[in-house]
């Protein structure tokens, strides 16, 4: 028997990598359409970007929203930093490298600051919105 | 001529997020087909803008800075507050970026 709470967590995290992972694709695809002029690659560029949003959108009704997109867009910048030399004709140099790691690790941190603290009386979930960069919740 | 793709596609990218926060998960119409259509020209100039920077650099430089502003602005006009968690995170990005740029890997 499998703890229903446990299984729905499980799967949340594990759409949230897979958005990740997507995000990824999106990022690589973005960069081989090379202007939306190459249509294969566009194409893929499309079919990740609603994937992307798809399980993001999944993950994010179990996930906070803030810790959510902290995961999903260091995961998609990461990658796409690392895997951009195996793909085109790049290098990630070490100075590269650590200028990209500083801006990540900022968006990250910024994603995180809007996080609801834990002991704070329990508010009424909005519907969670999956956006591409961090919804304004207004 | 890159910088200013990037830029128009940091600025699509920012209508994003406020086009979805006010989409009530794809539930309000108008404001789901802003958040697509903003969605579709931040992507179309972020491939422009990666004609010339490198894939994981421009992506970067486009999900930071589109975070930062996105920050601002919602301090600025959306009563949301900047506190101190908040601003290292942004100099963290712009300290990034301005290093980034400094060291000629940009």
């Amino acid at each position: 028997m499998s703890n229903p709470a446990k299984t729905s967590s499980t799967n949340a995290w594990l759409s949230l990598l897979l958005a990740g992972v997507f995000e990824i694709g999106y990022a690589l695809a973005v960069g081989g359409s090379e202007g939306f002029t190459v249509l294969t690659w566009s194409l893929v560029a499309v079919v990740f970007f609603l994937l992307t949003l798809y399980a993001l959108s999944l993950a994010l009704r179990t996930i906070d929203v803030s810790i959510g997109y902290a995961v999903w867009a260091g995961i998609g910048a990461v990658g796409a930093a690392v895997l951009g030399p195996l793909f085109f004709d790049e290098t990630l140099t070490p100075a590269k490298g650590i200028w990209l790691a500083v801006i990540i690790a900022g968006v990250i941190w910024l994603k995180l600051a809007d996080r609801t603290k834990p002991e704070a009386a329990p508010v009424p979930r909005t519907e969670p919105v999956a956006d591409r960069a961090g919804a304004l919740r207004v | 001529m890159h910088w200013l793709h990037l830029a128009v596609a940091v600025i699509f990218e920012i209508l994003v997020a406020i086009a979805a926060g006010k989409a009530e998960g794809f539930k309000n119409r108008k404001w789901t087909g802003i958040t697509l259509a903003s969605g579709a020209a931040a992507t179309f100039f972020l491939s422009k803008a990666l004609l010339t920077f490198d894939v994981g650099v421009g992506y970067a430089l486009w999900t930071s800075v589109a975070g930062v502003g996105i920050t601002v602005l919602g301090a600025l006009f959306f009563g949301q507050r900047l506190n101190a968690h908040k601003a290292i995170g942004i100099l963290l990005v712009i300290g990034g970026v301005v290093g980034l740029q400094l060291s000629g890997s940009a």
